[in-house]
């Protein structure tokens, strides 16, 4: 599959994301995403795909690194909090709209230094 | 308390002086940010404004910039960032004697948060995401000077 191929794909894919949006109101996408495909021009042809390919690369290593942390015997919920924080502002600055808010709910189970809640619901939920 | 925004005529702290902007010239953009992911999507949205963008990736870096002699018309600086963080790059600048409009972009979101930052200095904080409105708000307020 040739590099055209899967921007067509993208471009598709992201269409089904909006589609879902506003059909519920509670899509994966908001209008943060809008605007960043606005930002997209002659100068900027790639803009989109190399910042969606940026945060997917940055969530890897985010959610890999709070699972780690959280399968420490003694866990550093700061620790947990800073990750889940700076996934909250890349995702919010994104438009990943349910990320950000899945991101927003982790970090209220890590001021309650709540395991189960961090652990068992919000990874596999961002995952 | 959560806000979305602090300044531009909510600062608690005292006002700091502005220096006048040349209209004919370009608006020369500092955008100071660790996260590479969101110093693209700023540096291409300021840049969309028509303004010169230049990055600086934690605050030590943009104190340095501004001992280097080098001048801004606004410094846009996330808060956490390695190194030296938004709130003591915001106090060495102001203690230097630097008077660009300093706007602080976070993530952070409870008014304490926000007063904090703008205690350092700042002319205004705003809630991440940085979207067209706040930007044009921004360039606004900077073109009134």
């Amino acid at each position: 599959m040739d590099v055209g191929q899967l921007q067509r794909q993208f471009i598709d894919y992201t269409a089904s994301l909006f589609r879902e949006m506003k059909k519920e109101w509670r899509g994966f996408l908001d209008d943060q995403f809008t605007q960043l495909r606005k930002l997209q021009d002659e100068n900027n042809p790639d803009f989109v795909f190399e910042v969606v390919s940026l945060f997917f690369v940055d969530s890897e290593k985010l959610v890999n690194n709070m699972a780690k942390a959280l399968e420490q015997s003694t866990v550093e919920f700061k620790q947990v909090d800073a990750h889940v924080h700076q996934f909250k502002g890349s995702s919010s600055s994104i438009g990943a709209h349910r990320v950000k808010n899945v991101c927003a709910a982790f970090r209220s189970f890590c001021e309650q230094q709540n395991i189960d809640g961090s652990a068992g619901g919000s990874i596999p939920m961002v995952e | 308390m959560v806000s979305e925004k602090m300044g531009f005529g909510n600062v608690t702290s005292t006002s700091k002086t502005m220096k006048i902007i040349d209209t004919e010239k370009k608006i020369s953009i500092l955008i100071v940010e660790d996260d590479l992911l969101i110093q693209k999507i700023h540096k291409v949205m300021m840049t969309k404004f028509g303004t010169e963008v230049q990055l600086a990736t934690n605050g030590k870096e943009a104190v340095d910039l501004f001992l280097s002699s080098a001048s801004f018309d606004l410094v846009l600086t996330d808060l956490e960032m390695p190194i030296m963080d938004g709130i003591e790059a915001t106090k060495q600048l102001r203690s230097m004697g630097v008077t660009s409009m300093i706007v602080g972009v976070t993530s952070r979101n409870q008014d304490s948060e926000l007063q904090a930052f703008m205690n350092a200095g700042l002319n205004a904080c705003y809630v991440k995401p940085l979207n067209a409105e706040k930007v044009t708000v921004v360039l606004n307020e900077l073109k009134n000077i």
